[in-house]
């Protein structure tokens, strides 16, 4: 089943860059010769969007949560001619892989930060990449004092915890309409977690609309 | 071919030899003011708690750390118990709004569903948020809550035995320090008053080697300067308490500072000087873990700086009073030099009854009295050459200096006391009645271009002997620092820093040293900047790829974290 949730992504990655269409904006500017000149195009497109599509963890993670879906809201900016700013708000909800006693999931909320790159060879795609901070707390059963923290799998999140991590994703506009435009985000994130790192994939489907 | 020393070169030869005898602070964003140390790549940096560090650069000279010496530059710092202190910092930053979080790298998440073994201990975060308002006539408004919760899982289950609520204004880390303070103030062109008023909880570090809980409730802080008056009065309201031992007292206190410094006639002459007051009055109810003598200190103080043309420059700052005295001074001499290249011959001197004479002078741990003062004297002189050179885009410089002290105040331990994972003492401040004597060399480079990049190659190396080697702390025999900062389109920085250390010593906290293994460290700061906007955007990536490791006695490990702001002025 697993093994299909991943093809399908890779379709869909694929079908995005074959259905992606040219941005609206200036995405192909050149990028400038030397770097210490620019000029200051800062927040002159300001982009908001909604997003929504499916989380899948990796590695060692998917003995620890199921795939799950996702919602978000997402902003976008003009930082330089060919570099955007992103920031993201997403949430998902999280079952736990197996019976973990009295914990029915986990909610996570998520902030990502970063840039998009409006590379000119990949274009209209654009990479991006950036920092991201999970807020996360477990749908439980009962008191949290009668979770041992030391041993009983899920108890630290009986309590609010937060962790940091980084992302990397692709950014594959489908569909543009005057003010709109529609896409696929495909974004690998990793959370700073121990004793291993937490990594996962996200798959997701974005309309989004320019303010200004 | 050769010209006389300008004013320009006589200021590069200065830098130059802040740059290497000072500090080299990294342009990595540290993650709360005053926390600098923790990124400082040239010398002695070690960290146990935002309460408590050794900080010594390689070349300042004997045995002591920075912050246990008193100056007169430090009156507005806080005084942490034997220690000044810029953390936590009352000092009223410009108009802004700004909030940062950040976090221990390491928390389970949802790795706590598959990991039943060996499962690492909670990793704790920092918060901080705070606006000053631009000014409307001269009028601001300002606020501040900070916490730093790093550092304090390790010692957590003691110190929570200890008090009787979670000694912090948010969450249940019992972190190190938890402060907020608001007010108001007004600035004009020659007069600038503030005054704040908060609550603030500290884990204080005692010559016992004890973590003693201090609760301001509250804290008030005013300041004045007007031209070159400043002034500044403190009212604290601590309460001390531990509950294992059923323990409670309180300590109100006042202190403060009033210094001023001759204007601009003075300025225009060969002869500075300043002059003021630094005092401090407490009383004591209950239990209090510390004393002061007569529950009061005044300790007046003048500053000299004596400039003959560009060659010639001589500082001295005194301090006496009726129980200490303390001076520092230094003579410097720029010889004649080629353009774009400068040499200085300094010689420096300390001396003094004690480190810090406006610090408490008893400790009182279990029926034992620590005496935090001791007899005689400490002489510390220095005599130091420095070069800089400049080549293009390049510049490089080296500073060499042989130092000898006498009477360095350490600690004459009569027991150790084990309990647990902590380690106390009794025992008394004393000296060390020897000369311990050190030499050290430095040599640094720096490669710029344009704004866009700086790169800076920092190395050195010092050697300390004498009969008698009963330091607090062996300082590291040398370091190696490389640091770049990039600012790409004048609007996207990154700036890093990548330093070793070698292996550092505590010796008078435990029966048994405590080696602090020499280690490699990277810190990295991203920033997106919108100067038009006035907005900033932040993350800042701490002690990646140091082993994560306690560096003080009963202090908690250095872990890898990270740190986001965002920062919008006014």
């Amino acid at each position: 089943m697993f093994v299909w949730m991943k093809t399908i992504v890779l379709v869909l990655a694929v079908a995005g860059f074959a259905l992606a269409q040219s941005l609206p904006d200036s995405s192909n500017v050149q990028p400038l010769p030397d770097s210490t000149k620019t000029q200051d195009v800062a927040f002159s497109n300001l982009y908001v969007s909604i997003e929504g599509g499916e989380k899948y963890p990796f590695g060692d993670l998917v003995d620890a949560v199921n795939n799950t879906f996702y919602a978000g809201l997402g902003i976008r900016y003009t930082y330089w001619e060919d570099f955007d700013g992103i920031v993201l708000f997403q949430y998902a909800y999280f079952e736990p892989h197996g019976k973990i006693p009295r914990i029915n999931g986990v909610h996570e909320a998520s902030g990502k930060l970063g840039l998009d790159y409006r590379w000119r060879l990949i274009s209209p795609i654009a990479f991006g990449a950036g920092f991201l901070c999970n807020w996360t707390r477990a749908d439980y059963e009962g008191d949290k004092e009668d979770f041992d923290f030391g041993h009983d799998p899920g108890a630290t999140l009986t309590d609010n915890e937060t962790e940091f991590g980084w992302f990397a994703r692709l950014n594959l506009p489908v569909f543009t309409l005057n003010n709109y435009r529609a896409g696929l985000n495909v974004l690998w994130e990793q959370v700073w977690t121990l004793p291993e790192r937490s990594n996962m994939l996200s798959v997701g489907l974005y309309v989004e609309r320019r303010i200004w | 071919m050769f010209s006389f020393v300008s004013r320009a070169t006589l200021m590069k030869i200065a830098s130059a030899v802040m740059f290497c005898a000072i500090a080299t602070v990294a342009a990595v964003d540290a993650e709360m003011e005053g926390m600098e140390v923790d990124q400082r790549d040239d010398g002695t940096f070690l960290v146990g708690s935002p309460t408590f560090y050794f900080d010594r650069a390689l070349g300042s000279g004997g045995l002591h750390s920075e912050s246990e010496l008193w100056s007169p530059s430090k009156i507005r710092q806080r005084l942490l118990f034997s220690r000044l202190s810029v953390l936590p910092s009352w000092d009223v930053l410009p108009p802004l709004v700004w909030l940062k979080t950040g976090n221990e790298l390491g928390d389970l998440i949802y790795q706590d569903f598959i990991t039943t073994e060996d499962r690492p201990k909670n990793r704790t975060p920092i918060l901080e948020g705070g606006f000053r308002s631009p000014s409307f006539k001269g009028f601001w408004v300002t606020a501040r809550g900070f916490q730093d919760d790093h550092f304090s899982t390790r010692t957590f289950s003691y110190r929570k035995k200890m008090v009787d609520s979670e000694f912090a204004l948010f969450g249940e880390n019992y972190p190190m320090f938890s402060s907020v303070y608001a007010g108001a103030g007004y600035t004009g062109s020659q007069l600038n008053v503030s005054a704040l008023a908060g609550e603030e909880y500290l884990w204080l570090f005692y010559e016992s080697s004890r973590w003693i809980p201090v609760h301001y409730k509250p804290r008030v802080e005013t300041r004045l300067d007007y031209g070159k008056l400043a002034a500044t009065v403190v009212y604290e309201d601590a309460e001390y308490q531990n509950k294992k031992k059923k323990e409670t007292g309180s300590r109100k206190e006042w202190n403060g500072s009033l210094r001023y410094g001759c204007g601009d006639a003075c300025r225009k002459g060969f002869l500075h000087l300043s002059a003021g007051v630094a005092f401090r009055a407490v009383d004591d109810d209950g239990t209090v873990y510390s004393s002061l003598e007569d529950d009061r200190v005044l300790l007046p103080f003048m500053e000299m700086q004596f400039r003959v043309g560009n060659r010639f420059a001589a500082r001295a700052s005194f301090a006496v009073n009726d129980r200490d005295w303390l001076v520092q001074d230094s003579i410097e001499f720029s010889p004649a030099v080629p353009s774009k290249s400068g040499i200085t011959l300094g010689v420096k001197n300390i001396s003094g009854t004690r480190l810090n004479p406006m610090a408490d002078t008893r400790e009182f741990f279990d029926g034992d009295t620590i005496s935090l003062t001791a007899d005689g004297r400490m002489d510390l002189v220095q005599g130091y050459a420095a070069f800089t050179d400049t080549v293009g885009n390049l510049e490089m410089g080296g500073r060499g200096s042989f130092w000898a002290e006498y009477g360095a105040e350490t600690f004459d331990v009569e027991k150790y006391v084990v309990d647990d994972i902590m380690v106390y003492r009794h025992g008394d401040i004393g000296r060390i009645n020897d000369w311990i004597k050190g030499v050290t060399g430095e040599l640094w480079m720096s490669i710029w271009y344009k704004e866009m990049f700086v790169f800076k190659a920092l190395g050195g190396f010092e050697r300390i002997d004498g009969e008698e080697k009963r330091f607090e702390v062996t300082p590291a025999e040398y370091f190696a620092s490389f640091s770049a900062d990039w600012l790409l389109r004048k609007s996207f920085r990154i700036s890093h820093s990548l330093r070793y250390r070698s292996d550092a010593q505590w010796n008078l906290r435990s029966r048994d040293p405590m080696v602090i293994k020499g280690d490699w460290f990277w810190d990295a700061t991203f920033e997106q900047q919108f100067p038009k906007q006035g907005l900033y955007l932040t993350g800042t990536l701490l002690h990646v790829i140091g082993d994560e490791v306690v560096e003080t006695p009963n202090g908690a490990e250095n872990h890898l974290r990270f740190v986001c702001t965002v920062k919008k002025t006014f």
